[in-house]
């Protein structure tokens, strides 16, 4: 029971990460249209910055690292939010303004591949291929079991869930979030109508990867370690992928998709027998999911649970609008 | 002063000048037609006032100040607003929320306004909500509010297009082939409405391929052919004009 409770309680903090993963990724892209599949680099620095800045400096023979500073874990998961946001302003100026969407995409993909390179081969930034270990968990004065800590440490996780669902949600009902999807449904024509599709394009780049550095944030800091073998870019396809299974441009749709995705699906090869040589269920795991997303996009692209049509009421509060089309004019 | 006056407007791809010089003036309540051959170089006329399409050469003023390399955004923040050859309404959005959208505009829509002052965003909800419903009273769209772009007929995408340009209450609207798609018996209805948004005292310019139209409802029309101007007039006058014969009979 004990070995269950801690399995559960250590799959609710990653569930916790890649939720906060998925309301970032369906913001960007749900919302505004915005590929972000550079994703997972946003998500490292945050995890990078949040690991050194609560290590103390750095010995250079044990692990090499910049900005050893031994501040206080709180401190660290707003300076990963930051470095998350402020990445996303440097990379989004460069690679969102007046590029089509596509050519975005592919950019952002190439971003994340270098990204890694520049990490792995440049070890005094964040110690190379092996990567930061040794990152002091926080709560450690707190007298909990290693349950109870697992426990704790997923509630806190699970608050800056609600949070960052509170805001993205409140965020995309607004006539900023409309904006987004006007610019994501047509671009030229929200030009057209005085929206600078740039600005918005920008704005939430830099608001979904503030989320993304939170998230690293907050991963590093419970299982204590970062390195390159942990944000290859097919993280960044698992989340896109439970987003369109959960549905795009739903945020309840995205917390189901990471609950099917990345937690159960990936979850389930631990209890079927294995087959064949140690290590092919994992890597079936990527065509699986590679695999899954094609069949979404083919079978029901709008996922699982569309996006919500939003009926509109006069301000007498009774619905003007019959619930089904009443064609008065011919169809297209 | 004219309320837009485009001067020598050139619009070059590489080396071809898809518009060669074409100037106009367009007062307030006009309707201006814009009309030539496949290949005239209408719609990067078009583009060019729109902001769509970058200016090589020329000079494009609203209301005496200079907007012709403002981008897009800029210009129709200014009162320069247009709908496209392909109809553009926000397809995942519902009628209702297409004009929701255009009505906020720029400044409703800003980050900083919708966090810092919440209290004006919801007034601004109140207030465009309103005007969105008094515009698809206007123009018999009530039924259709809730009804996703997609799941609309042509000539009502067109309408949600033009619903949505008069939603930022603009000072000129340009129209490309605004009655492509639309079902011939509606044809006679968007040309009234488009009349009643003449009546209003905004500028129209329509690049269109039905002449009927354009008879019905422009002034003056400017014909095109191969990026330049080749007659100018009253619609009676320009269809006389032999040299636009020719380029139209090829």
């Amino acid at each position: 029971m004990t070995a269950w409770s801690y399995y559960i309680a250590t799959l609710t903090v990653y569930f916790g990460v890649d939720v906060l993963a998925a309301l970032s990724v369906n913001l960007q892209f749900g919302f505004a249209g915005v590929v972000n599949f550079g994703f997972i680099v946003f998500q490292s620095v945050g995890a990078y910055i949040a690991a050194v800045v609560v290590l103390g400096p750095s010995s250079g023979t044990f692990q090499q690292y910049v900005f050893g500073a031994r501040l206080p874990f709180g401190v660290a998961l707003l300076l990963a939010t930051a470095a998350g946001a402020v990445l996303s302003l440097a990379v989004g100026l460069f690679s969102l303004r007046n590029i089509r969407s596509d050519y975005q995409a592919a950019i952002l993909l190439i971003i994340s591949l270098i990204a890694t390179q520049v990490v792995q081969g440049y070890v005094p930034l964040f110690n190379g291929s092996n990567g930061i270990t040794g990152v002091p968990r926080p709560f450690g004065s707190l007298p909990l079991s290693l349950q109870g800590y697992e426990w704790a440490y997923a509630g806190w996780v699970l608050l800056f869930c609600a949070v960052a669902y509170a805001l993205v949600t409140w965020l995309s009902r607004s006539p900023w979030g409309r904006a987004l999807r006007a610019m994501r449904d047509q671009e030229d024509a929200a030009a057209a109508l005085g929206l600078n599709v740039t600005a918005l394009r920008l704005q939430v780049f830099v608001i979904g990867g503030a989320i993304a550095g939170l998230s690293g944030g907050l991963l590093v800091e419970y299982i204590g370690a970062w390195s390159p073998d942990a944000w290859g870019y097919a993280e960044t396809f698992v989340i896109f992928t439970s987003i369109f299974v959960g549905g795009v441009g739903n945020y309840r749709g995205a917390v189901l998709g990471v609950l099917l995705v990345p937690i159960v699906f990936l979850e389930l090869p631990r209890f079927l027998p294995q087959v064949g040589y140690p290590g092919l269920m994992d890597s079936m795991e990527w065509i699986a999911i590679g695999a899954i997303w094609m069949l979404c996009l083919y079978v029901r692209p709008q996922g699982i649970l569309p996006e919500r049509r939003n009926r509109a009421r006069r301000a007498s509060g009774k619905a003007a609008i019959p619930a089904e089309p009443a064609e008065q004019m011919e169809p297209a | 002063m004219s309320l837009l006056a485009a001067r020598g407007v050139v619009v070059a791809y590489g080396g071809v000048r898809a518009v060669d010089g074409v100037s106009l003036d367009l007062e307030p309540g006009e309707s201006l037609g814009l009309i030539g051959p496949n290949g005239a170089g209408k719609s990067s006329f078009l583009g060019a006032l729109g902001g769509q399409i970058r200016l090589a050469e020329g000079s494009i003023a609203l209301e005496g100040h200079e907007v012709g390399r403002l981008p897009a955004f800029k210009r129709a923040r200014r009162g320069i607003t247009r709908t496209f050859q392909m109809t553009s309404e926000f397809a995942r959005m519902t009628v209702f929320e297409n004009l929701v959208t255009a009505g906020h505009g720029a400044e409703g829509a800003a980050l900083a306004r919708v966090v810092l002052r919440r209290r004006e965003t919801r007034r601004a909800e109140r207030d465009v909500a309103d005007r969105a419903w008094a515009v698809l009273d206007r123009f018999e769209m009530t039924h259709a509010a809730d009804f996703y772009g997609a799941e609309l007929s042509g000539g009502q995408r067109r309408l949600v297009e033009i619903m949505r340009c008069l939603m930022r209450e603009p000072k000129v609207l340009l129209l490309d082939e605004p009655m492509v798609g639309v079902a011939p018996h509606l044809v006679a209805k968007l040309t009234s409405d488009l009349r009643s948004i003449q009546d209003d005292g905004i500028a129209l310019v329509i690049v269109e391929h039905a002449l009927e139209v354009v008879q019905d409802l422009c002034g003056r029309v400017i014909v095109m052919a191969l990026g330049r101007p080749i007659a100018t007039g009253t619609f009676d006058e320009v269809v006389a004009d032999p040299e636009v014969q020719a380029a139209y009979v090829g």
